[in-house]
């Protein structure tokens, strides 16, 4: 039974990088309902973007990280507009044609050959770094440190910004933010876009802990899906405790029983979650009971 | 004339509102006062279409607003926020979890962060315990000041047409006066103001003209003191209601 210092460590990285895999979904859903599922394609690409920009054109890797933030983010505005808008509040039909495309992006990608083992994104920094008995990789300290700032970062977004303000305000209160004037196809336009660059911020992060493959897509979905519906749209402090929860359980059940289970807490969350709590562990159930 | 599915919401309705001046459009519940000034705010048109998208209700808008002459019936909502008709929507319309200054600083979302600024401290200047709750959620605010932060937010967009929907809604007699006296001010300042209310006697002292809508058709109409002795006679619209203003939950 390795120490438990080793289980909170990792536990802390597999949480940060559960919130990142997840937090561009997330972000989506929170603010214009539109549950994007093309979220886990957008992500493998954002990866096989810079991998490309970086191996081919031999870019610098910050113009190569920028690269692949910008083509998630036109790749979103493409979804966006061909294949959302079309269907918009038909949520069956949002989920269906969204993943659709995320199934055809990465089903591509395989068709295509990319899946051998040259597809390695670098650390941000290499080398690592002991935390008392444990011995981590700087990377994945980079990893938490991202997860943690992209959260203020949004959060500052959401409160400082005008057009964080509208997102917001459109979110809570639709017909009162159209009555100013905010315009909702713009809104759920930006909130598709701010989430898909948010998948090529978790790519370039995450990805370089492992290689990029195929299936790593289909993760992605279900991780957004499990952190989301555990965490509840409404706060970001639900989605952080979220991931928390489900990046200990994944390493405590990984220590525990074996490697493969995560997948099984994901969906144990998801269900237990949806029978118990609806709206999220921090979600106001209250108010939903009175809406009710 | 708006349709919703099969139910007349309004019929041949018209009213009209002059440079500076305030108007009321009385009724009871369900008279249609809501539609007609979502109508012609826009809003009416966003909601038409997004249930037409999701096969919901069917709802048929017909007839014409007009702005200083100019047909702007086809508008959409920001280009009429822009032009200065701004709505305050029903039932204290604030964003619950942004602050005070967020509600109104997004009040003013179409303007320039100048004029945004100056239209601010002018809804302050007016309901002054706006500055004491500047950092608190409008969600945490009693009805009396959230009906403050949608009027300071409508405020925001400067307006110089003011559609105001039941702004006394659920207030003590004390904070309708107060909510009253806000109107007369705005007027002062040269905006026209459309105030929809279902109890004409609270604020009667400011209206210069009303109109009386009830089952979407309009009943009467007049200056404040034709309004005021036809109160007598009509007890349903002003009399036996004036001492149980309806709260909502
Ligand atoms: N979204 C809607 N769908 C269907 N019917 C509606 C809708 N909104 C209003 N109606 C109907 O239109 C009529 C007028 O409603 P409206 O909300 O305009 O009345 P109101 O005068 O504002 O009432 P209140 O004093 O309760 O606010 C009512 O009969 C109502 O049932
Ligand atoms: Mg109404």
């Amino acid at each position: 039974m390795p120490e438990l210092l080793t289980v909170l460590v990792y536990g802390l990285v597999q949480a940060a990088v559960l919130l990142l895999v997840a937090l561009g979904f997330s972000v989506t859903f929170g603010l214009s309902g539109i549950p994007n599922f093309s979220h886990g394609g957008v992500y493998i690409l954002s990866g096989f973007v810079c991998w490309f920009s970086l191996r081919k054109l031999g870019w610098p890797y910050p113009l190569a990280v920028a690269a692949s933030v910008a083509v998630a983010a036109t790749v979103g505005l493409l979804v966006y507009a061909a294949v959302i808008r079309p269907v918009r509040r038909l949520v069956l039909a949002e989920v269906i044609a969204t993943f659709a495309v995320g199934v055809a992006m990465l089903e591509l990608f395989r068709w295509m050959g990319l899946v051998t083992y040259e597809f390695n994104l670098p650390a941000v920094v290499a080398g690592s770094v002991a935390l008392g008995d444990v011995v981590v990789d700087a990377h994945r300290l980079v990893v938490v440190a991202s997860a943690a700032g992209l959260g203020l970062a949004l959060w500052w977004f959401g409160r400082a910004t005008r057009t964080g303000l509208a997102l917001r305000a459109m979110a809570q209160e639709e017909y009162t933010a159209l009555s100013l004037g905010i315009r909702e196809d713009r809104m759920a336009a930006l909130s598709v876009v701010l989430g898909s660059a948010l998948a090529a911020v978790a790519a370039v992060l995450v990805l370089p802990l492992g290689l990029i493959s195929i299936n790593l897509g289909y993760d992605a979905m279900l991780v957004a899906l499990a952190v989301t519906v555990t965490g509840g749209t409404e706060r970001t402090a639900g989605l952080v405790l979220a991931a928390l929860l489900l990046g200990l359980s994944t390493v405590v059940a990984g220590v525990l029983i074996g490697p493969h289970w995560s997948e099984v807490v994901y969906l144990a969350a998801i269900v237990a979650v949806l029978a118990v709590r609806p709206s999220g562990i921090l979600g106001r159930l209250k108010e939903l009971e009175e809406r009710v | 004339m708006v349709f919703y599915e099969n139910a007349l919401a309004l019929n041949e309705v018209s009213v009209q509102l002059n440079p500076a001046e305030v108007v009321g459009v009385f009724g009871s519940n369900g008279a249609g006062k809501t539609t007609l000034l979502n109508t012609v705010a826009g809003l009416t048109l966003v909601y038409a279409r997004r249930e037409a998208r999701r096969g919901g209700v069917r709802v048929t808008v017909a007839g014409q607003v007009r702005l200083e002459g100019q047909d702007v019936t086809a508008w959409d909502v920001p280009e009429r926020v822009r032009r200065g008709l701004v709505l305050c929507r029903e039932r204290h319309a604030v964003f619950r979890d942004l602050t005070v200054s967020e509600n109104l600083r997004l009040g003013g979302y179409l303007r320039s962060r100048a004029e945004v600024e100056e239209s601010v401290a002018f809804a302050c200047e007016l309901m002054p315990p706006l500055r004491r709750l500047w950092r608190k959620p409008a969600g945490m605010l009693s009805g009396g000041e959230q009906q403050m932060v949608a009027i300071g937010m409508a405020l925001a967009a400067r307006p110089r047409w003011l559609l105001l929907d039941e702004p006394l809604l659920g207030l003590s007699p004390a904070l309708q006066a107060e909510i009253v006296r806000v109107v007369g001010e705005i007027r002062r300042h040269g905006v026209a103001v459309l105030v929809a209310e279902q109890y004409a006697r609270a604020v009667l002292p400011v209206v210069d003209r009303g109109y009386v809508v009830e089952s979407g058709a309009l009943v009467l109409s007049g200056t404040r003191s034709e309004l005021a002795s036809q109160a007598e006679v009509q007890a349903a619209y002003f009399g036996g209601s004036w001492a149980s203003p309806r709260t909502h939950p």
